[in-house]
């Protein structure tokens, strides 16, 4: 199980990193932390002619609060954003996360950018951007777009990044003090991709819900927020019943994959499940139950 | 692609192929064969070295990638052939039997107890979970880290 | 740990001597051989479950640089000699054997079957020319399960057998099942499943075989759990003589029965080094040893069962199908082990047993730890299920139906004497240590609470060695031999043909050694993995504790006679007289007559110190034991969460409490790692489905709890040697003890199960759905 053979290039700057993706393409991969790609690369699954390394670029990482939002460097290696008080402070539902991606020896090289340019519908973060309605800055040679999240996961594995455009940063909108926040997963053992796994962010005003946000990962070929279950939190009192209700909303709204780890009936059970439990852990955490 | 790259302290140059992992680096150039593989894809955790402070999978990390970094393997754990006090209290808990995963297990719980000497079972477990034993069921080898932790703690 | 106890090492938990070199990175497995001009080799191999092979195109990999040699299976048979798979015919019992090559020539028969063998000057080469050979297959419907299989329409995975019966169907009775059943009040039908899964040492497969043609003699380095019959098969299918082959071996990373011998990929890697003159490497990467190692257990029982209203186990009768798998292991042997052991330690009126062997598109089924257990899984489930049917609690039933250990023995109804069994007194200590009352209390409690906790136990007994034959008079395991010597520095050198992969021989067998020659232990040295220094031997079948233990005593007391008679010339001495104490030979009595062995050992000179030595398992005896389990289940999720797990284990004297302890948690592991994540997945079409450690998932640190062991006092019946085996009773009894424990959490939901694989989204249907 060794990787195929690749033209190896390490740019030290977006300039060089940028000209190197126009000039490649769609021959190219970016290696990011690696914790994805290269074990694709081992199991020859993919072939890319060119790998650039972006590790050596300056300047794509660190975490940064302004705004009303936080920006994390798309290099931002998944340990750093753990540790950070900035994600702890001002994205709580990504500090929440974040211990379930792998294990500690992943998350030393994994990066908040690479998981999400990689886009796996079972990753935990795509679900977090997804439920906070984060934004993606891409830059080619060409100049630099923000893409909203709502456009970004465009299929499995797939997202609005074209071929000579590096992801850059990541945008989150930060919490506030009315927001309670829940992140839980199901998976065969800590540390495995969810089966099925849901951000939820709770803000609760004056009693009432004032903004609900339920993403999903695992539950389809991209994270997927739970909309109609949303909607009927919204302007209502927390309580169980309504929770219950929202949890049956979205699961009967899912049509998730089937795998060997679970059936798509399996899935939305679970998905249930974790709404509820979601569901009352954030507006637990929003002190005000 | 040239590389320098400070093993154990010491600094081994060569010049590896692109494609080659930072585990094969290892075993077939430097011939530190105590890091083992037994997935070659990010899952078993026995290739696990610690570089620049912190625990990684070597299989999931090109050699070149290492370049100008500082890593630590199995081999230099012990100092001046006395066994560090976490390979002693392994030895001394019958921490493990085959001994196939013991490198991955022995630089994970390295990293993790430089960071955690206070750390109890649960979280020891979870930090460990991400490396697979077939032979001990495992508790041997927690008892084994926590007796190290708090031989550490008492000095 | 226990502290050295009365001055001997065997009874305690000394510190291992494997373990220096382990812990700082010093242990040398077969990927750490490195010869000059090594090269390395990789497989092509069958995308297709069924197939037959229409052409194979090497032309482009042996073009690539770097490209040693490129072999189909014609290559490799005119590299070879023809001859039946070892390993097959040793195990096959007398079953049809099916003929077939080191690689595919005419056809594929599982995903991952081996078609060409690529050589190159690095592992990455190799692949890369691996991926350049062009196969051109077309394409049979695969015979994906064993109801396929015995279908006579199916098509024949072995053209010279024409159908797909590995073992044809039998039937045996013991005892007059007839009656049994026209006689008892209630008679049950169940059918029980077990699912395929498989052993998953951290290192698989791997073996350097280096030729040297100017002598003509083959070394080869292997992982093998008996370097001799891995040299056996060298020696035979490369047409070499015996003399011309040495197999070698050094650190081993687990085998759990995978590695006996030699496989069909290492013959055609040996066959490579002989034409090239150079040493190849092959080291199976997670990929091959997933998919096509081997796999074992999927087997599935038809069960009726008669008992009384009481709960009186009278009779079973059983019909049980065996997926065997593609080429030839273990699986045609497994049934006969599986009827002789199917009545436990239960009484029994009869047993009705009934077989058949399916052929099918999967990887071979293997020897994985306690091959049989499945025995122990239909027993110890339908009793949970039959006992809450009657009204009993499970452990009321299996009290009264397990037999007392009595003088004469109660036999099973299969035969062997049950002498010494110590099962009653091992379920009723768990019972005590979980404090079943208390827990049913709360139980009940947390039920309302709409938590659901189950507690679940089983028991086993398992043959190591077995009592001896009650007609022949013979133990069940053969002979064990031993050679040992005293060498001339002083050391007591023992050469076993055990092969440790993991079970700390070089600690255990050194300390009985030591305490019966009477030198320290760091004065005995174990010598494995040699063909030529080691006797024959191998690891497995929890063989080695009475066996090896028993002739490490007992050869340690004749070279100790040995010794004593050339000391007492040396020391004008009688050798009755004599003794040998930590490492002295003194007069008894008289410490200040003493002479060290290792000066004994120096004057020696010519005189031979060495002798073999062999052993027959002496009285032999059962080991076993009963597990409890207290589970909750995540009614919402399927989840299963393991709060507690108690054994109560008699595996005789213990030589090594720490190693003991080691064995079985090792094999209560994997146990649960079988029922709550183990799978070989196949789909319809024979698509392996769990190549990767992403999908056969192994169980992590956070899956494991806590495994607390009771050792139980026991009952000796040999004079000398009571050391019995514990390498496969955990992985046995787990099983049914965490499925027991998992079915009575659901009770409220009127759960019953009858399989063994319980992954969170099958709790789920079995709540939505009970069976």
């Amino acid at each position: 199980m060794k990787l195929p053979p690749f033209e190896y290039v390490v740019p030290t700057s977006v300039d060089e990193a940028l000209a190197l993706l126009a000039e490649h393409g769609d021959d190219a991969n970016v290696l990011a932390g690696g914790q994805s790609l290269i074990p694709l690369l081992a199991l020859r699954l993919a072939r890319p002619a060119v790998l650039i390394d972006i590790n050596r670029v300056g300047g794509l990482d660190g975490l940064s609060a302004t705004n009303g939002q936080v920006y994390a460097g798309a290099l931002t290696r998944e340990y750093a954003a753990e540790e950070s008080s900035v994600v702890a402070d001002g994205v709580p539902l990504l500090a929440a996360a974040l211990p379930f991606i792998g294990h500690e020896a992943i998350r030393s090289r994994g990066t908040i950018g690479g998981s999400l340019a990689h886009a796996d519908p079972a990753g935990e973060l795509p679900a977090v951007a997804c439920a906070l309605d984060a934004e993606f800055v891409v830059r080619s040679s060409s100049g630099e777009r923000v893409v909203a999240s709502a456009d970004w996961f465009e299929g499995y594995l797939s997202t609005a990044r074209q071929a000579d455009e590096l992801l850059t940063e990541v945008r989150f909108p930060k919490a506030t003090a009315a927001t309670g926040v829940s992140f839980d997963e199901v998976a065969r053992r800590h540390g495995d991709f969810a089966i099925v796994a849901l951000a939820t962010s709770l803000t609760i005003d004056g009693g009432a819900i004032s903004d609900a946000r339920l993403a999903f990962a695992g539950a389809s070929d991209v994270p997927v927020r739970a909309s109609k279950a949303e909607q009927m939190l919204a302007g209502q009192k927390p309580s169980t019943e309504l929770f219950a209700e929202a949890a049956q909303q979205a699961a009967a709204d899912l049509d998730p994959p089937a795998d060997l780890h679970g059936t798509a009936d399996y899935r939305k059970k679970v998905a249930a499940a974790l709404v509820r439990r979601g569901l009352e852990a954030a507006a637990d955490a929003a002190g005000r139950r | 692609m040239d590389i320098t790259v400070t093993v154990n302290g010491a600094k081994r140059s060569g010049a590896p192929e692109a494609r080659k992992t930072l585990a094969d680096y290892l075993r077939d150039d430097l011939e530190l064969t105590g890091t083992h593989l037994g997935c070659e894809h990010g899952v078993c955790g026995a290739c696990t070295v610690i570089v620049d402070g912190r625990a990684v999978r070597s299989c999931l990390m090109l050699a070149v990638q290492a370049d100008g970094s500082e890593v630590t393997t199995v081999e230099g754990l012990a100092a001046d052939g006395e066994m560090a006090p976490l390979q002693q209290a392994l030895w001394d808990s019958h921490g493990f039997q085959c001994g196939f995963c013991t490198p991955g297990f022995l630089m994970q719980a390295t990293a993790f107890l430089d960071g955690h000497p206070d750390a109890d079972e649960a979280s020891l477990r979870e930090a460990l979970s991400g490396n697979i034993c077939r032979c001990t069921g495992y508790q041997s080898i927690v008892d084994g880290v926590l007796l190290a932790a708090e031989r550490m703690r008492q000095g | 740990m226990a502290e050295i106890l009365a001055e001997r090492y065997t009874g305690a938990s000394i510190k291992r001597s494997e373990d220096p070199r382990i812990l700082t990175g010093r242990g040398r497995y077969v990927d750490d051989i490195k010869l000059p001009g090594m090269l390395h080799a990789a497989f092509v191999r069958s995308p297709l479950a069924h197939g037959k092979v229409l052409s194979v195109d090497v032309s482009a990999a042996r073009e690539l640089p770097g490209v040693v040699g490129v072999y189909t299976g014609a290559d490799v048979e005119s590299m070879t000699v023809p001859g039946p798979d070892l390993l097959a015919s040793m195990m096959g019992g007398g079953v049809p054997m099916p003929e077939f090559t080191l690689l595919a020539t005419d056809k594929v028969r599982l995903v991952g079957d081996p078609v060409v063998l690529v050589v190159a000057e690095s592992r990455a080469l190799a692949e890369d020319g691996a991926e350049l050979v062009e196969v051109d297959y077309d394409e049979l419907p695969a015979v994906a399960n064993a109801a396929t299989a015995l279908d006579p329409s199916s098509t024949p995975v072995f053209d010279n057998l024409g159908n797909n019966i590995a073992r044809p169907h039998s039937r045996n009775e013991f005892g007059d099942v007839a009656s049994a059943f026209a006689n008892a009040d209630r008679t049950y039908e169940f059918t029980v499943n077990v699912h395929r899964h498989q052993n998953v040492p951290m290192e698989g497969r791997a073996c350097v075989a280096d030729f040297d043609a100017a002598s003509g003699s083959m070394t080869m380095y292997a992982a093998t759990q008996s370097v001799h019959v891995a040299k056996m098969a060298v020696a035979m299918r490369l047409g070499l003589e015996q003399d011309k082959v040495r197999v070698l071996a050094g650190d081993i990373g687990g085998s759990f029965g995978l590695k006996i011998g030699a496989s069909r990929e290492e013959l055609a890697v040996a066959a490579a080094s002989r034409v090239l003159g150079r040493p190849v490497k092959w080291v199976e990467d997670r990929g091959e040893n997933l998919t096509t190692s081997g796999q074992a257990r999927e087997e599935s029982f038809d069960v009726r069962v008669a008992v009384s209203n009481d709960g009186d186990l009278l009779a079973l009768d059983v019909n049980m199908v065996i997926d065997t798998g593609a080429y030839p292991g273990m699986g045609g042997m497994v049934p006969n082990i599986i009827e002789g052991m199917l009545p436990g330690p239960y009484k029994m009126q009869a047993l009705g047993f009934e077989s058949t062997g399916a052929i099918t598109n999967k990887a071979t089924y293997v020897a994985y730890r306690g091959p049989w257990a499945s025995e122990t899984f239909v027993r110890e489930r339908i009793i949970d299920v039959i006992a809450k049917d009657l009204g009993l609690d499970p452990l009321e039933m299996r009290l009264r139906n397990v037999v007392d250990n009595t003088d004469p023995p109660a036999n099973m109804i299969t035969g062997r004497p049950l002498v010494g069994v110590t099962t009653k007194e091992s379920m009723q200590r768990v019972a005590e240590l979980v404090d079943v009352e208390a827990f049913r209390r709360r139980q009940e409690a947390e039920r309302a609470n709409g938590r659901y906790l189950g507690l679940g136990m089983a028991t086993f007994i398992e043959a190591a060695p077995g009592p001896r034959s009650a007609e022949s008079g013979q133990g069940l395991m053969g002979m064990e031999q031993m050679r040992l010597r005293l060498d001339d520095d002083g050391i007591v050198v023992l050469f076993t043909g055990q092969m440790p992969h993991g079970q700390s021989h070089q600690t255990t067998l050194a300390q009985i050694a030591a305490d019966e020659f009477g030198v320290p232990f760091e004065q005995v040295r174990v010598v494995v993995g040699d063909t030529d220094q080691v006797p024959f031997g191998l690891t497995g079948g929890s063989r080695s504790a009475t066996m090896t233990g028993g002739v490490a005593l007992h050869g340690a007391r004749q070279l100790k006679a040995k010794v004593l008679d050339f000391a007492a010339n040396l020391m004008e001495a009688n050798a009755d007289d004599l003794d040998i104490v930590d490492g002295r030979v003194e007069v008894r009595g008289d410490p200040s007559s003493a002479i060290t062995v290792t000066e004994v050992a120096h004057q020696a000179g010519d005189v031979d110190l060495e002798v073999q030595a062999s052993y027959d398992g002496g009285e032999g005896g059962w080991s076993g034991g009963t597990h409890c389990a207290i589970v909750e289940v995540d009614v919402e999720t399927g989840l299963v969460k393991i709060e507690r797990y108690v054994v109560s284990e008699d595996c005789g004297a213990l030589i090594n409490p720490a190693v003991v302890e080691g064995q079985i948690r090792g094999g209560v592991a994997q146990g649960i790692g079988a029922v709550l994540l183990e799978r070989s997945a196949y789909d319809e079409n024979g698509n392996f489905q769990s190549a990767t450690f992403m999908d056969y998932l192994l169980p992590t640190a956070c899956d494991i709890p806590r495994i607390e062991i009771d050792h139980l006092e026991t009952v000796p019946l040999d004079a000398h040697v009571n050391f019995r085996g514990v390498g496969e009773g955990g992985m046995i009894v787990a099983p049914p003890t965490l499925v027991n424990a998992i079915e009575d959490a659901l009770t409220p939901f009127g759960v019953r199960i009858f399989e063994q694989h319980l992954p969170p989204a099958r709790i789920l249907e079995l709540i939505e759905t009970p069976t």
